[in-house]
């Protein structure tokens, strides 16, 4: 899962976005329900006490105080009472209803009403026993007699309780919902992102292989159909331009070559002249082979042109390139016998590319003559194929002059010469690496060269291997065998 | 003989005439399609030339067109283009042989010969060249008499000069021949092996049989003639 994905990207914001909404809603439903809790605590100790006073203590003038206790005790038993009240008069008790329990809060414990600032109030404070508990105290002064107090309480460990109990669920269920969120986004995810797959697939594949393909338009109206028909406006500009491109270097190469045959004819013609003087029969003779390497730089130029179109005329089929080294190589030993230069190469099991032998002999051809230009009398040029994982490496590597560090990315560049004069003398027309990097790039393949100047340079050129089973292999020899 | 050149380039149609009237071959030249069309419907040609890119009608219709109602007649198409698909186009077309621009007189001048000939080739076991000789079968090559040792490639080499006494092999013809068209590319391969099968053919001998002819290519002489 790449974590920059848009995908993912979406699903965390929102994600995100409704982590806060869940906190906010849990903080208000917290906060809510604790104030509603306290509030409706406080409410019920203030109207009970306000009832015993109504309901009790007013009586009193015409009952007595049997009569309270017996009275009191059936609202607020003497067992156990949620709230616990407490009727007092000065430092006696009238009536007292039992402890509380749950937790337990001993009421005969708890100080009679003292201060009074006390009154008509809720307070909280910690009981004798431990727990924190809400009080609520009035007075009512009788037509006879001293005042009477009347306390009513509460703990409030049961709100908290519920309260605690809420932070829980909130809890828990927060992060329950989040990663069931954010599951169920990346997954629903999917569905509106697969055009974007699709687009980002196809046109890779576009770039990769042809520009004559386009982009599906997928009709849902949105910014993706007009985003892929804008893609598709550029990739016909682009390939447009390319085209442009293309037949201008093949139109200039092809225009070149009727002036070529017209200077080249009447060369050849004025040259059969006979007692021509010797100065002009050496400068028609320069002349010609200028021409000659001007028609070698046409071709050239034909070539690469060709190729960097695609290699439309390209038609890959199963070589082997142990083969087609082995024979390139036997046409042209002489060329290193003569600057007695040792040339050398194991042919090991076959190797097979797809591929057009023609071009891959190309590449042999324009490596070997260039490691056996550029290496002196007595060097060693060798040449390696072995097949490592998915490619198919032909290496080779001579141990000539080399190339200064700074020239080397440029070396497979039109026209680029390392060493102006050295090369010019020895013939090349600067397009060889340009033809082997156009070559390897129409069989999907790439080119790159290592070099220390003064010790040699390593060509190496990776091309994909072609896995054949041992039979179909057979059968290729033998149909290979036959056209040799 | 009579040739008719279909060629619009003026300069290269009279490059063309002038070298095929000095070996005696009557040349009419045609400077468009249609006009070539007509000549080659009028008069009984041996040899057409036709350059592929011409005004008025493409060179390929004139070619089918001629194909209709002539099979015979040797067509050798010049074209600027030399991709292996268009080779194949023409061959489908009814071309008998192309040349592809720019190219030597030489070997315009080889294929019309050979064209015109049409017969079958030299394919008698020995080839002689003055006091050289070349075995086919066993492949053994002598020069008055001594045996000289070759490599394949200059067997090849040698076989290929021998086969054609007295004309101007270009390099590219060479390469053709003895090579393939993926050696051309590279610096001086023709030059290094005629070298060396020069050295086995005429050091030690007065005569120089292997010439080089500058600017063009080689050629082989026996020294009857000079």
């Amino acid at each position: 899962m790449n974590l920059r994905s848009l995908r993912v990207r979406v699903t965390a914001f929102y994600v995100g976005m409704l982590a806060i909404a869940l906190l906010v809603f849990s903080l208000a439903v917290y906060f809510g329900a604790k104030t509603f809790l306290t509030r409706s605590l406080d409410r019920r100790l203030s109207n009970n006490a306000k009832s015993i006073v109504a309901d009790y203590l007013v009586p009193l003038n015409q009952k007595d105080e049997a009569w309270l206790v017996e009275e009191m005790g059936e609202s607020y038993p003497p067992g156990y009472s949620d709230p616990f009240v407490r009727v007092s008069q000065g430092s006696r008790i009238l009536y007292q209803s039992g402890d509380m329990r749950d937790p337990f809060v001993s009421v005969s414990k708890l100080p009679l009403p003292s201060n009074p600032r006390w009154l008509n109030r809720i307070r909280r404070e910690t009981a004798p026993s431990g727990q924190r508990v809400v009080l609520y105290t009035i007075s009512y002064q009788p037509p006879k007699g001293a005042v009477i107090f009347v306390e009513t309480g509460s703990p409030v460990e049961p709100i908290r309780h519920v309260l605690n109990t809420l932070l829980l669920i909130l809890s828990v269920t927060m992060p329950i919902i989040l990663i069931a969120a954010a599951i169920g986004g990346y997954l629903m995810m999917a569905r509106p992102l697969r055009p974007v797959v699709i687009l980002t697939e196809q046109a890779e594949r576009v770039g990769r292989e042809a520009l004559g393909e386009r982009l599906p338009i997928i009709p849902t109206g949105d910014e993706l159909e007009r985003l892929s028909l804008a893609l598709n406006r550029m990739i016909e500009r682009l390939e447009a331009a390319l085209a442009h491109n293309h037949r201008f270097s093949a139109d200039a190469s092809h225009e070149l070559r009727t002036p070529l045959t017209i200077i080249r004819g009447e060369l050849e013609s004025l040259i059969e002249l006979p007692s021509l003087p010797v100065p002009v029969m050496e400068g028609l003779g320069s002349v010609l082979e200028e021409s000659a390497r001007m028609v070698k730089i046409v071709n050239s130029l034909m070539t690469i042109s060709r190729l960097d179109c695609g290699g439309e005329h390209i038609e890959l089929v199963p070589v082997d390139l142990v083969e087609v080294v082995k024979v390139t190589l036997d046409h042209m030993s002489l060329l290193a016998e003569e600057k007695h230069i040792s040339l050398r190469f194991t042919p090991g099991p076959a190797i097979y590319v797809a591929g057009d032998s023609m071009r891959l002999k190309q590449i042999v051809v324009n490596l070997v003559d260039n490691a056996i230009k550029y290496t002196g009398e007595g060097g060693d040029v060798s040449l390696s194929v072995t097949a490592e994982e998915k490619k198919a490496v032909l290496k080779v590597i001579d141990t000539g002059i080399g190339i200064p560090a700074a020239s080397l990315p440029l070396v497979f560049d039109r026209f680029y010469r390392a060493d102006q004069a050295r090369s010019r003398e020895s013939g090349g027309i600067g397009l060889g690496l340009s033809i082997v990097k156009a070559i390897c790039t129409v069989h999907s393949g790439t080119a790159s060269i290592e070099s220390v100047e003064g010790k040699g340079t390593i060509v190496r050129i990776e091309l994909p291997l072609l896995s054949l089973t041992t039979m179909k292999a057979d059968q290729l020899k033998a149909t290979s065998n036959v056209e040799v | 003989m009579r040739i008719l050149v279909i060629e619009d380039e003026q300069k290269v149609s009279a490059l063309i005439k002038r070298g095929l009237s000095s070996e005696r071959y009557a040349v009419d030249i045609a400077a468009d399609g249609k006009e070539g069309l007509e000549l080659a419907e009028a008069y009984p040609y041996d040899l057409m030339i036709l350059d592929l890119m011409i005004p008025r009608l493409a060179g390929a219709e004139v070619l089918q067109r001629i194909r209709r109602h002539n099979t015979f007649l040797p067509v050798l198409v010049l074209t600027a283009r030399d991709s292996i698909d268009d080779k194949v186009k023409l061959f489908e077309l009814g071309a008998d042989d192309y040349l592809t621009k720019p190219f030597a007189f030489a070997e315009l001048l080889m294929r019309v010969k050979a064209l015109l000939r049409r017969g079958p080739v030299n394919r008698s076991s020995t080839l002689r060249v003055g006091d050289l000789e070349l075995d086919r079968l066993t492949q053994q090559v002598r020069r008055a008499g001594k045996r000289i040792d070759l490599t394949g490639k200059e067997y090849a080499l040698l076989e290929y000069f021998m086969q054609n006494e007295d004309r101007v092999l270009s390099r590219n013809m060479i390469i053709e021949h003895v090579w393939d068209q993926s050696f051309d590319g590279i610096t001086n391969i023709v030059d290094v092996y005629v070298r060396h099968l020069r050295s086995k053919v005429d050091d030690g001998n007065v005569f120089k049989m292997i010439r080089t002819v500058r600017g063009t290519g080689y050629t082989i002489r026996s020294g009857n003639e000079t």
